[in-house]
């Protein structure tokens, strides 16, 4: 089992290196995108220093003023993630073709024995395309998606490529930025 | 010395400053960003060596999840609170600090759970 485990972390890794830098490719290095991430940030910042001042005033000048500068940053968001997707789709093509490689490579193999039962709604992941009924039994989707979900955001985070806490937190997402590929 | 050089050293300076400062208590964290680093770090540091431990050990089913959840939840918890003693507020509150890298840290804690504890007890 080990050598299965091993060549499915190292895949994601791969996998993962190879999103981001098909990623860095069409969208990162762009001057648009790195326009747009300053001026993301810049807006972000001064939301959150202005909230802080004026939070609860009624001061109508300021409430003004802050809706605006959320306006504008809505506005840069959507255009930041209009020039994400062109890239999410290339990759989102490549993966499915690898994913589904890897699928046929690794079909009814059982790559690892989980330590837990799953609840019923993750058996369909964990025991897809595996045959019996032993919970336990591990598929090659299952610890894939569990390497890429560590992997890919720890790489992101080394090379520097994660979105700022900040434009998260004016987003609004409950747990911080999810790695936008499974497959 | 050429510039991207410089800045390669720049940067390992800053991490080895970091680690020391988070190693050393009651320092000052002027920079929000430089501690939640930290924060994230260190519950991906204690997802891999829990998931070694538990699957070296073997623990299993819930009470091995849980008792990471928990023991995650409460080493960092114990940290910012007695050991840097800084204001949570600060931060946006305790479940701002609870959440920083919690879900990439379970996902690191289980791949790493499930590989030793496969290897290790099955062929």
């Amino acid at each position: 089992m080990w050598s299965d485990t091993f060549l499915i972390v190292f895949i994601s890794i791969c996998t993962a290196l190879l999103g981001e830098g098909l990623t860095w490719l069409l969208v990162y290095r762009t001057e648009k995108y790195q326009k747009l991430k300053v001026e993301i940030e810049k807006s972000s910042k001064k939301l959150e220093k202005r909230k802080e001042a004026h939070g609860d005033s009624v001061d109508k000048q300021q409430k003004k003023k802050i809706e605006r500068v959320e306006e504008k940053l809505k506005i840069n968001n959507r255009d930041l993630s209009m020039v994400k997707m062109k890239s999410m789709f290339a990759i989102g093509f490549a993966f499915t073709a690898l994913l589904s490689m890897f699928n046929n490579i690794f079909d009814g193999r059982v790559v690892a024995r989980l330590p837990f039962t799953p609840i019923p709604w993750v058996q369909g992941l964990s025991h897809r395309n595996l045959t019996g009924d032993n919970y336990t039994e591990c598929s090659f989707i299952f610890l894939y998606i569990l390497c890429t979900m560590s992997i890919r955001q720890n790489i992101q985070k080394l090379l520097g490529f994660a979105p700022s806490r900040m434009v998260n937190k004016q987003n609004g997402s409950l747990f911080g930025p999810q790695p936008q590929q499974f497959k | 010395m050429s510039k991207i050089a410089e800045k390669k050293i720049h940067h390992q300076n800053s991490i080895w400053k970091t680690i020391k400062k988070a190693t050393t208590k009651n320092s000052e964290w002027p920079d929000k960003d430089e501690f939640l680093d930290v924060i994230y770090w260190a519950r991906q540091i204690i997802g891999l060596i829990a998931g070694l431990l538990w699957g070296l050990i073997p623990l299993k089913g819930l009470f091995g999840l849980g008792l990471f959840l928990v023991l995650n939840a409460v080493v960092l918890y114990a940290y910012f609170t007695n050991f840097q003693q800084i204001d949570e507020e600060e931060f946006g509150g305790t479940w701002e600090l609870t959440k920083e890298g919690f879900v990439t840290s379970l996902a690191g804690f289980l791949v790493m759970w499930i590989i030793i504890y496969s290897g290790m007890h099955f062929d």
